[in-house]
């Protein structure tokens, strides 16, 4: 049996600061052997993160008698001072659920795990349309292109008892979308 | 210096000279006198330049951080050297004179770019603390009050690179501009 979905990603672009008042401080110069002048420069960032490095998730050929999951490595990057962020997973199911289709069979459902640092094979839970807050990026970059190459694990899982309720030979397919914003 | 004109000049075949001290015409004297006063402090006139018209530069919220930002402005920059030639010296308020803006914890480094023509948007870089020489002004009035409005443009840039390893946060800092006459 085969088992493919891909994951969509979308990177909140959202501005949660408010724009300073620029000071008025530029001074003109005098007339003589030499002259100086001065400007106050002013430019506010806002908060942006992104998420990149997916990968689609393809399980293929898989052995109902065990759960599959699959992991990787994903990098979010966030600029705001505690580089938080927040992420959003829903799915591509009826009423946003993780699940898998295939024509008129039945839809199976799937686990979405989160750890905000890489290399992990579980993390935390994610609830279709949830916003699962309070966490945090090590990375530097915005795409992780320099520091570390990536800063949080996505994890998804299928249990022994859905893969076993599923027909061989056929492939169900998916979306994951994952949404972060900045925190 | 001493000019006498053909018809005031004495001249042998007139006779008796009248209004002359060993045998210079006065008013040949005055004349001298009078010239010489103005010829020479232009002889001796400094050179001197100025610089104004500067406005602050407010980028404001930068909602595309994947994007170089820039802002340009015209400058009043005036010198009476020959040729209206200067130089100009760029310094900003971050670690050693450098182009950096700050927000209290973090740095956000910019450029500066110069031209000597008014409405550009782009110009020469500036390096921080390093004298530019060579420039020229097309102003004609000190504080471009006539002629010219502006001579010369500034352009600050905040590049795409900096603002995408940009912390969240509200930047300031100040450049301040030396300019001289060459």
């Amino acid at each position: 049996m085969n088992k493919g979905f891909r994951i969509a990603a979308v990177a909140s672009l959202l501005a949660s600061m408010a724009v300073a008042e620029p000071a008025l401080a530029s001074t003109q110069g005098s007339f003589g052997s030499t002259s100086t002048g001065s400007v106050t420069i002013n430019a506010s960032v806002p908060g942006r993160v992104r998420i990149s490095g997916l990968s689609d998730v393809t399980f293929s050929n898989v052995d109902p008698s065990a759960p599959a999951s699959n992991a990787q490595n994903v990098c979010v990057w966030s600029n705001t001072s505690t580089r938080g962020y927040t992420i959003t997973a829903t799915g591509s199911g009826s009423a946003n659920a993780f699940t898998l289709s295939s024509g008129a069979l039945p839809a199976v459902p799937y686990t979405v795990e989160w750890a905000p640092s890489s290399g992990q094979t579980s993390g935390s839970s994610l609830t279709a349309g949830s916003v699962l807050s309070g966490q945090t990026s090590s990375a530097t970059n915005s795409d992780c292109s320099a520091g570390p190459s990536a800063s949080a694990s996505l994890v998804v899982s299928m249990s022994s008892s859905t893969l076993q309720g599923m027909t061989a030979g056929v492939t169900y397919n998916g979306t994951l979308t994952l949404v972060v914003a900045p925190e | 210096m001493e000019l006498i004109p053909p018809s005031l000049g004495a001249h042998p075949s007139c006779g008796k000279a009248r209004n002359t001290r060993a045998g210079v015409p006065r008013f040949t004297l005055s004349f001298a006198l009078l010239a010489a006063a103005i010829a020479l402090p232009q002889q001796g006139l400094a050179q001197k330049v100025r610089i104004t018209n500067l406005s602050d530069v407010n980028f404001g919220l930068i909602s595309n951080l994947q994007a170089d930002a820039r802002r340009s402005q015209n400058i009043c920059l005036f010198s009476n050297s020959s040729g209206g030639r200067y130089s100009i010296t760029a310094t900003g308020s971050g670690p050693a004179s450098s182009f950096a803006l700050n927000d209290g914890s973090h740095s956000l480094p910019y450029e500066v770019e110069w031209s000597d023509q008014s409405g550009q948007t782009s110009g020469s870089s500036l390096a921080s603390s390093v004298t530019a020489t060579g420039h020229v002004s097309g102003a004609s009035q000190q504080s471009c009050n006539s002629g010219p409005a502006t001579s010369a443009s500034l352009i600050v840039v905040l590049r795409a690179s900096s603002l995408t390893q940009a912390r969240e946060g509200n930047y300031s800092g100040s450049l301040t501009l030396l300019v001289a006459a060459e």
